[in-house]
């Protein structure tokens, strides 16, 4: 009897809420106290003059003054932002784009395949802050000083701005190339998903590989390249080739700024940060839906 | 005449097979199969393996390098005299045994409590269908993309309020980020959480059903039966949760404020620690300037419990992304 009761009806509904929510409760707890409520303190703080006290937190209202200072009176800050944002504009795509081409190479019937994907997913497990500082520091991450390449020369004389793109790219080219190792398992495991029989199809309708790969492939993935590619554009600033996070941790430790202004800072930055979160995902959302590939897409969700 | 007349028609012929057979060998009609693509895509791989390992071997190439191979501009990879004192500098510079213990019971306490946290979010998220759970979950996959500034100066705040209401000491002590981790706020919470969800729900609900029919309580159901077949899921978000924590130094670096001596935190400040130490270092009386040997002698020392890990875990490590099955 009990058993039937419970497993029916209201009853069930009842029972899924208080255990879901039970299940739930400390990060519920956590979310709420330690990133919901911050992020409101952050924005509150930000207007206000903050100083931290043996007694506790003093705030005096200044108005958009902490703004003021961020982006007018400070002259590193804005500077500092722009190559943040300009860096996750070259590296974001290139990181996403180069590991979805190692994605396929390492999908096929190749040797050593397995010693590849361990070999790109090194990075993943020794990138940290301060390595990739001391590597970057000591120049072990310059393969190729493009600055001195013929063919560099040549493509600033037509356009500085395709120049400079370049060099930042192979600046830290091996940097660039340990951001992959998550992208690619992504990828691979979408691919793996895609049914064979598909591709088989579309020989047998005269499509070349090549057309497979834009009609098939592409559509397909693009719901991943959108994830992977946030991913990315997160991972990237979490890292000292960041130059806003060791700002923003400065203004966090100077007493004359106060972490008033390191909250302009934050908020600014996140503010920045969302941009670029947003266009990536006007240009990589699913837009035209695909026959084929809508099936395909619920089935990689719910397997 | 009706030989000359079938010589061009024949060479058309063939010329056209002959391509075809070519373009097959070479491309082949999947990109996989011919012969050209496998040598470039080799090479591909090859080239860009090379790439990924360039700073790694320069590492260790430099770290065995005396100061005169670290000038001379003939030394390119190999030194001229192998030279590990610099292992033995970085090793005194870096308080080394004492760090890497350190290290491992930090990174491995909030490992414990993250891993924890997560599966009880994951299987909240995988088994119950309670209100807002849509919301929620969404919830969680912002969460990984709010900036850590922004929520780090009020949970600054917080703990230092507590320490001064209370006179716990946290500020300097693992509590704070031990803290974060319970309440499922640690870093890459949402990873973890999604490599746990997708793995719960692979699990057949039958099982939970039989064992509440017995009596269990959902919580026994979590324990006896949930965990007790997620063993490998478990040791996975664990790895990760442990090197995630281990290379962390922004977060970790604002609440322990040099209290407690970690592995990378100290080869962060490798070059200043170094001109105060450098007198002191035994057995080199005039290692007064510090030089790239030096650092990455210390780079080196401080990422090798790191490759260990991964030498035994890798299978573990690759196939825990690959279930997090990202999606929204």
């Amino acid at each position: 009897m009990r058993k039937t009761k419970k497993t029916t009806g209201r009853g069930k509904a009842r029972r899924d809420n208080i255990r879901g929510y039970a299940f739930l409760a400390p990060w519920l707890f956590g979310f709420l106290a330690l990133t919901v409520f911050p992020l409101f303190y952050t924005f509150y703080l930000s207007f206000h003059d903050v100083k931290l006290t043996a007694l506790g937190v003093e705030t005096k209202p200044i108005g958009l003054d902490n703004y003021a200072s961020a982006l007018l009176r400070n002259i590193d800050f804005t500077p500092a932002l722009v190559d943040f944002a300009l860096m996750e504009a070259i590296y974001a795509p290139a990181i996403v784009l180069i590991s979805f081409i190692l994605a396929i190479l390492l999908n096929q019937k190749i040797r050593f395949r397995s010693a590849f994907r361990v070999i790109f997913f090194l990075p993943v497990i020794v990138m940290s802050g301060s390595v990739m500082h001391q590597l970057m520091d000591s120049g072990s991450t310059e393969i190729v000083w493009v600055g001195q390449i013929f063919i560099f020369q040549i493509i600033y004389n037509y356009s500085a701005l395709l120049a400079r793109i370049i060099e930042i790219l192979f600046q830290n080219f091996a940097i660039l190339l340990w951001f992959t190792g998550i992208p690619i398992v992504l990828f691979i495991n979408g691919l793996q998903k895609i049914d064979r029989s598909l591709y088989e199809a579309a020989q047998i309708d005269g499509s070349s590989s090549w057309q497979s790969f834009w009609k098939i492939t592409v559509p397909i993935i693009k719901p991943i390249a959108l994830v992977t590619t946030l991913f990315t554009i997160v991972q990237l600033g979490v890292f000292p080739i960041n130059p806003v996070y060791g700002m923003i941790q400065d203004a966090i430790y100077n007493t004359a700024g106060g972490l008033g202004l390191a909250s302009a800072y934050a908020y600014i930055y996140s503010f920045v940060m969302a941009l670029i979160i947003g266009v990536a995902y006007l240009i990589l959302r699913d837009n035209e839906p695909v026959p084929g590939a809508k099936k395909k897409k619920e089935e990689v969700l719910y397997e | 005449m009706s030989k000359n007349n079938k010589v061009p028609v024949k060479k058309k012929f063939d010329r056209k097979l002959f391509f075809h057979r070519l373009r097959y060998k070479v491309i082949g009609y999947n990109v996989v199969d011919g012969i050209g693509s496998r040598i470039v895509t080799y090479t591909i791989l090859i080239a860009i393996s090379y790439i990924f390992f360039y700073p790694l071997l320069k590492m260790v190439s430099m770290s065995i390098m005396s100061p005169n191979d670290i000038i001379n501009p003939e030394v390119d990879w190999i030194p001229e005299k192998l030279s590990f004192l610099n292992f033995k500098a970085a090793w005194y510079v870096l308080e080394m045994p004492k760090t890497l213990i350190n290290s491992i019971w930090y990174s491995g306490t909030l490992a414990f409590f993250q891993t924890t946290v997560s599966a009880l979010t994951g299987f909240a998220f995988a088994r119950y269908q309670f209100k807002f759970k849509k919301f929620w979950f969404s919830m969680v996959l912002i969460s990984f993309i709010i900036p850590v500034p922004i929520v780090l100066i009020p949970r600054i705040i917080i703990f230092t309020s507590i320490q001064s209401s209370t006179g716990i000491k946290l500020i300097g002590t693992i509590f704070p980020q031990l803290i974060m981790a319970l309440f499922g706020q640690g870093i890459n919470s949402a990873i973890l959480i999604l490599i746990f969800y997708n793995f719960f729900r692979l699990i057949p609900t039958s099982l939970d059903e039989a064992a509440h029919i017995d009596g269990a309580t959902a919580f026994e159901v979590f324990w006896h039966i949930i965990l007790k077949l997620s063993v490998p899921t478990i040791v996975t978000v664990f790895l990760f949760s442990f090197v995630w924590n281990w290379n962390e130094t922004y977060v970790t670096n604002t609440f322990v404020r040099g209290a407690i001596k970690l592995l990378p935190i100290q080869l962060s400040s490798f070059d200043s620690v170094f001109g105060d130490l450098a007198p002191k270092i035994p057995g080199q009386a005039n290692v007064n300037r510090i030089n790239e040997a030096y650092k990455m002698a210390a780079t080196l020392i401080s990422i090798v419990p790191l490759l260990i890990t991964y030498a035994f875990a890798q299978k573990q490590f690759i196939a825990g992304i690959e279930n997090t099955g990202f999606k929204d």
